[in-house]
Formats: structure tokens, C-alpha cells, sequence
């Protein structure tokens, strides 16, 4: 296994590039100024990781992606419920605070944000290091945190203990979304993944 | 250890133990949350199991062994014992979780690791007095160590207590 802080090195600046490309997608989908900050990146112990997210509580609804090809991704993006509305007040340009509750709409737009981000993620890996990536379609869940972060890890729950975690925070002109993301690099990602430590 | 006011949080593959008056929680997906108590003694502890066996697995790192319900349930039934005094005889359990939140995933991993909890306590002798288990949506659990009860909520209902 390639040294955890080089991969982890490696997998920070896939999300820093794919941000930065998704924020531009972004902005256009919203018809006006968008940024998305990466604003922390760190390697967690799974027990830690869950006991944080349960004493913080609360419902959030998320996309799950699968990252196909030669370096297997699984990718999560979560959205406080109250960020989910405004979310879906923006993407559909209608005055914030329209959206009231919960509903189709809002799943899609978080649909559309875990297309986005997913597709940026990919186009990183195809553009600047060759590597063919295919998103799957989102799975979008509405549920507690932290039922939705162990799902998320339980596709290497067998093998490791540790996760990275990526926290991100979308910035739309005069509002403040807070977005959780998460990248998973799963079993065979390794040899890519060390491909990409050498090339940076 | 995680502890606000009295309160322990249990993480994924993670066991806590305590008496009373603290209380134990935690939020459950697939995953199988097995509360042990000892009425006498007003000691019990909670396990965030996330797969049936260790058996064939292959890790990097060491083994977490509250991962997996065959070696989770052994050490928190010891860890009762051993920090708590709580003899095997007095224990009584209550499980919760094993939802299959993400739907179009082929395998039923909840349904596997509530057969496995029901069997190793079965081997164990230690009875399951109550139980809420399956469904699509996750569950937060409050496991009283003054009565043994659990509050349990599925996520979208009504909180009820076992």
C-alpha cells in the first residue's frame, strides 16, 4: 500500500481540481457567481468519524455516486436539509425561501450537484492523468447523518479503518451553503492512485 | 471515550459500557446495535456491529473487532464482566438496525448480521427481550441505564420506547 499521506495527497488535489472545474459548471447552472471551497481534508478512524456525525445529529440529504473504472471512487455529498432548499431555490432561480419542505425538487437538486461534482471528478482523472472514469446515476437518500455516512463507509468496512474525509462549502453570491463530501478510494484504486503520487 | 453529560456515544464498530444514570446512543443503518443489561446491577453496554463474521476477511491494519458481531459480542459481554462485575447469568439484550437503507444493493447485509447477532446470543445464552429490526430508514437508539430502555427512533416516525 503507497504511504497514506501521499495518497491522501494525491486524492486532495483530484478534489481541488474537481471543484474548482464543478464550481465553474455551477455558476452557470445558478446564472451567477458560485465558488466551491474545499475547506478541510483529513484521514479519520471510522469510530471517530461516526461518533462525530451522531453528536452532531440531525437529518441531511445526500447523493451517492459509485466512481467506475481504473480507479474505483465512491463518492458522497450531503446537504443539510434547510441548505437542500435554498439549494433548490437557486438552481431553479426562484426567489429563496420558495421551497418550504422536502420534496421531488429538491431531490433532484441534489441530484444535479452529485452529477456535477461527479462528472468534474471524473473529467479530472480522464483529462489530466488519462485514467477513464464513469460516474454511476446518484442515489439520492433523505435520513439521519449518520445512517447515511455508514452506509457510505460500509464498502470498506471489511478492509480498513480509516477514511478520508473532504469538507467542502459552496458559496452562491450572498449565501452560504455547507456541503459534506466525501471521496472513498475502494479495493484496486491503489496502483492509479500511485500512479498519480508520481506524477505530482 | 465520547461523553457529554452523562451521555455515551457509541461510533461504528465501537463498544461503551457503563452504569447507571448514563445513557448510551447511537444512529444505525445496516448496521446491527446490540444493548446488553444487567437489571440487578444497572450496568449494561451498547455494540455498533457492521458485519456478521471476521472470518476470511482480508484488512490493512489491525482487527477492530466490534466491527463484526462473532468477536464484538464476545468482548462486550467481557467487558461487562470484567470492568462492571456483570455475570453473564444477569444479561438480557435488545437489538436494533439492519435496515437496507440504499435500495438496489443485491446483498442484505442488516438481515445477515441480525441473523448472526441472533445466533451468537443464542450461543451465549443471552435472551433478546426486545427487538426493532429491517425497514429502509435509519434508527437512533438511547439505551437508559437506570431501566434498561431504549428509546428508538426510526427515521420519518415516532420515537418508541422498548
Amino acid at each position: 500500500m503507497e504511504d497514506k499521506s501521499r495518497i491522501s495527497k494525491a486524492i486532495q488535489l483530484i478534489a481541488q481540481l474537481s471543484i474548482d472545474r464543478a464550481s465553474q459548471v455551477f455558476s452557470k447552472m445558478v446564472k451567477c457567481g458560485a465558488k466551491i471551497s474545499l475547506e478541510k481534508v483529513y484521514l479519520t478512524d471510522i469510530t471517530k468519524a461516526t461518533e462525530e456525525i451522531a453528536i452532531e445529529g440531525g437529518e441531511v440529504i445526500g447523493a451517492y455516486i459509485d466512481l467506475v473504472g481504473d480507479a474505483p471512487f465512491k463518492f458522497l455529498i450531503t446537504f443539510e436539509t434547510n441548505d437542500s432548499l435554498l439549494l433548490t431555490d437557486l438552481i431553479l432561480q426562484r426567489p429563496t425561501g420558495s421551497t418550504k419542505e422536502l420534496d421531488a425538487l429538491t431531490q433532484s437538486a441534489v441530484q444535479e450537484v452529485g452529477n456535477i461534482l461527479a462528472s468534474a471528478i471524473s473529467n479530472v482523472f480522464s483529462s489530466d492523468f488519462q485514467i477513464k472514469m464513469k460516474p454511476s446515476p446518484p442515489q439520492v437518500v433523505h435520513d439521519f447523518a449518520a445512517t447515511l455516512f455508514e452506509e457510505y463507509i460500509s464498502a470498506i468496512a471489511a478492509e480498513s479503518n480509516e477514511i478520508l474525509i473532504i469538507e467542502s462549502q459552496f458559496m452562491v453570491v450572498r449565501h452560504n451553503l455547507k456541503c459534506a463530501m466525501y471521496i472513498l478510494p475502494l479495493k484496486g484504486s491503489d496502483k492509479t492512485l500511485s500512479y498519480i503520487c508520481n506524477t505530482i | 471515550m465520547t461523553m457529554t453529560d452523562n451521555v455515551l456515544i457509541v461510533g461504528i464498530a465501537d463498544i461503551k459500557t457503563g452504569k447507571a444514570p448514563f445513557l448510551i446512543k447511537t444512529t444505525l443503518g445496516s448496521c446491527i446495535g446490540v444493548c446488553l443489561y444487567h437489571q440487578e446491577k444497572k450496568v449494561g453496554g451498547m455494540l455498533h456491529l457492521m458485519l456478521a463474521s471476521s472470518e476470511g476477511i482480508v484488512r490493512t491494519g489491525e482487527l477492530k473487532r466490534a466491527k463484526f458481531a462473532d468477536t464484538g459480542i464476545p468482548d462486550l459481554i467481557h467487558e461487562l464482566k470484567v470492568k462492571h462485575d456483570a455475570d453473564i447469568s444477569g444479561l438480557s439484550a435488545k437489538i436494533f438496525g439492519g435496515a437496507k437503507v440504499l435500495q438496489g444493493v443485491t446483498s442484505d447485509i442488516g438481515k445477515n448480521n441480525e441473523e448472526a447477532v441472533r445466533t451468537i446470543l443464542k450461543q451465549f445464552g443471552v435472551k433478546i427481550i426486545a427487538s426493532k429490526t429491517g425497514g429502509e430508514k435509519g434508527y437512533q437508539i438511547e439505551f437508559d441505564l437506570d431501566t434498561g430502555k431504549v428509546l428508538c427512533k426510526i427515521f420519518g416516525q415516532e420515537p418508541v420506547e422498548l
